[in-house]
């Protein structure tokens, strides 16, 4: 299902080629665009196709398509030392959706508040327009959705007649029940990221909501409701005591843990919607049997509420080439184009409609469900010093979970360090 | 100093200007550039640079990050740098006294020491697998959570780069082994010296040198360590394995705190620099170094 057939390929791009945005005039001079993007994975990449349809229809303007480094680490500090240090201007770049305010507080990003028409961006989710926006400003375009979710093994479920946990109080209960039924030493209860990155910081995130409170607070402080906090980081240290959570979550990642569910090693797991399709492949052990849902809630909260991220698409400031590279960052971000990148390698769009669209729903039966989780998702701390937020919280949460600290010194010194490195900012 | 003397000086010195000022350049240009950078409070992202005198210095001493960083630093290169000398100076008597499979042994030797340390990393990240791992399968079977647990991940990094750059000294050992001349030897095996007193007497001795040199390259290195556990655990659990390079990484390219992160960077330079002048004063005393 991650592939398209080719007539159904054929269909697409007749209609990329039908619909979408009138072709500029010819320019006297020709105009190279660099375009900065992370690899897109997967076997059909559709991101060449894509370039070469904006090029023929912007006659005079060449797109060279430059990849990133591998890690997104890596890839922030390439943009952060080339955009600071006055390297080689690039004209679209490719940005992770916690970086856009960032960026945008830097001066690096182009201004697109004038060169948008009005109510573009109200296609898209709010949890993707959000960090679009800083200061009132619109500075990218949203381009790849991604939003945390609840993932079970629906066949365990139905055999003890389950159906997915509101809270997560059931799901404890749940995992407490099947594993005493199935009597599979091997059988893990539910898997998140524990590692010391920012995955943890997300899964942290996820659970504050779930427990009616956040990171940031209006005020900006950190943790403005300690005791809630308190409570999601006990709850996650308990999930490791308990043996609900294996004791090596404190080193998983996306993948790690991905694969433990894959292999059919586990009851839930959370993550992104991309493992979705892995789990659905002909050779996966635990095809036709995984489930979606939303996020189970803590005691204080309404709902359980999914992290958001994905990408986003910016314009270097410094471009000779603004209103080219505004035309390519609004073709890539167009309804048609992102239909494609979710058929071709099913990276989610961050246009409500497609959640909808008939062809894409029949190759992705999920994205309904996704769609709808995403529009009740929220996006990490739209601040330009999240990464220090994260860089700073990551060993501090870590430790509470191998418990060298308890929460409250974890909470405590979080807070001192980042007085200090705010002292005159905010 | 004759006229003769004193135009070949100057001729020698224009010689070496583009030399020497590369390398100004490269390396003192930088290190000031640091330097002043670390006393400076300085966020590009929110145009803040201004001067802070030791501000950075004084909130980094009472910082428990950085204390940690340095202990872990520290166990890491101690532990390291022992055990890969002792494996390299084994590894380099064993493949001096054995022609069988000596070629494949050198191989394999190279090939862990050329594989790039991300390459190993991720190789060592399946190894250490909690469940699917080789490492835990050896063991008998167990689980252990090598790099989610406090007490297991930086011995189980110490190890992946033990396993990574024994190689380079048992090399160099090996290679210092191959000049010894046989005829020492038998001489000492005329004297009726058995293979005990040899090694004392003979190999030991002139493989110190080596050695020193070995010790100076690796402890610089390992004082130095980045890649494995940026990739490996990320600097966890509870920043365990998170060596001062990767804290003053994070701060730097992360966070975006420059005068900050250099302050961190001065440390560790201050740190490398300490290490290298010792042992360039026991390499001097050995006669080894101008």
């Amino acid at each position: 299902m991650r592939h398209l057939s080719s007539a159904a390929l054929l269909v697409l791009s007749a209609h990329l080629l039908l619909g979408g945005c009138q072709p500029a005039p010819p320019r006297a001079e020709p105009v190279t665009l660099v375009f900065k993007h992370a690899r897109i994975l997967g076997p059909s990449d559709p991101l060449p196709g894509l370039l070469r349809e904006f090029e023929a229809r912007h006659p005079g303007v060449r797109v060279k398509s430059e990849s990133l480094p591998w890690s997104t680490d890596e890839q922030h500090q390439f943009y952060a030392i080339n955009l600071e240090g006055g390297g080689p201007a690039f004209d679209v770049m490719m940005l992770d959706v916690i970086w856009v305010p960032e960026f945008a507080q830097a001066r690096w990003l182009l201004d697109l508040t004038e060169l948008m028409p009005r109510g573009e961006l109200a296609a898209h989710f709010p949890a993707a327009v959000e960090p679009a926006t800083w200061g009132g400003r619109v500075w990218a375009m949203p381009w790849i959705m991604n939003v945390g979710l609840l993932y079970y093994r629906a066949d365990l479920l139905a055999r003890y007649g389950l159906g997915p946990p509101e809270t997560y109080e059931a799901l404890v209960a749940q995992v407490k029940q099947i594993q005493a039924g199935q009597r599979d030493a091997r059988l893990d209860g539910f898997l998140w990221q524990g590692k010391q990155y920012e995955g943890l910081i997300v899964n942290l995130l996820e659970g504050l909501w779930a427990n009616g409170t956040r990171l940031v607070g209006e005020d900006g402080s950190l943790f403005p409701d300690p005791a809630r906090a308190e409570d999601v980081l006990v709850f996650l240290r308990r999930l490791i005591d308990t043996g609900v959570s294996p004791p090596w979550v404190t080193a998983a990642d996306e993948e790690l843990s991905r694969r433990a569910f894959g292999d059919g090693r586990a009851i839930f797991l959370r993550n992104w919607p991309y493992a979705m399709d892995l789990f659905e492949l002909p050779e996966s052990p635990v095809r036709g049997k995984v489930g979606i849902a939303p996020l189970p809630r803590h005691a204080h909260g309404a709902r359980g509420t999914g992290a958001t991220g994905g990408a986003h698409l910016g314009v270097d400031r410094r471009t000779r080439h603004p209103e080219a590279a505004v035309a390519l960052v609004r073709f890539l971000a167009s309804a048609a184009a992102q239909k494609t990148m979710a058929a071709g390698v099913a990276l989610n769009p961050t246009r409500t409609a497609l959640y909808r669209d008939a062809d894409l729903v029949r190759s992705h039966p999920h994205l309904p469900l996704i769609g709808a989780l995403t529009a009740a998702a929220r996006p990490r701390p739209v601040t330009p010093y999240y990464l220090m937020l994260s860089s700073t919280l990551q060993p501090e949460v870590s430790a509470v979970l191998v418990k060298v600290k308890t929460p409250g010194d974890a909470i405590a010194q979080a807070r001192r360090t980042v007085s200090y490195m705010l002292r005159d900012v905010r | 100093m004759t006229p003769r003397q004193r135009a070949d000086r100057r001729a020698g010195l224009l010689f070496l200007a583009p030399a020497l000022l590369a390398l100004a350049l490269l390396t003192v240009y930088p290190s000031v550039w640091v330097l002043w950078l670390s006393l400076e409070r300085r966020i590009p992202v929110f145009g803040v640079a201004r001067f802070v005198g030791l501000s950075n210095y004084e909130f980094l001493a009472g910082d428990p990050r950085l204390w940690n960083a340095a202990w872990v630093t520290l166990a890491f290169t101690g532990a390291s740098v022992a055990l890969e000398l002792l494996l390299g100076v084994l590894v380099a008597l064993a493949l001096s006294g054995q022609r069988a499979g000596r070629r494949t042994a050198l191989a394999l030797l190279l090939l862990a020491w050329a594989l790039p340390s991300v390459v190993t990393a991720k190789l060592f990240e399946w190894l250490y697998h909690p469940s699917a791992g080789l490492v835990n399968f050896l063991l008998g079977g167990r689980s252990l959570n090598w790099l989610g647990d406090p007490h297991l991940a930086l011995p189980g990094l110490i190890l992946a780069d033990v396993w990574r750059t024994t190689p380079f000294v048992a090399l160099l050992c090996y290679a210092r082994l191959l000049t010894i001349p046989g005829a020492l030897y038998e001489a000492a095996q005329v004297d009726g010296a058995g293979r005990l007193a040899m090694l004392g007497r003979i190999t030991f001795p002139l493989l110190r040198r080596v050695l020193l040199i070995a010790l100076l390259f690796r402890t610089l290195d390992a004082l130095r360590a980045f890649d494995l556990m940026f990739v490996l655990t990320g600097g966890g659990p509870a920043s365990t394995t998170e060596t001062l390079t990767v804290y003053a990484y994070r701060s730097l390219f992360q966070t975006l705190q420059l005068g900050f992160g250099s302050a961190i960077g001065v440390i560790v330079f201050a740190l490398v620099m300490a290490t290298a002048w010792i042992y360039l004063r026991v390499l001097r005393r050995q006669g080894m170094a101008a």
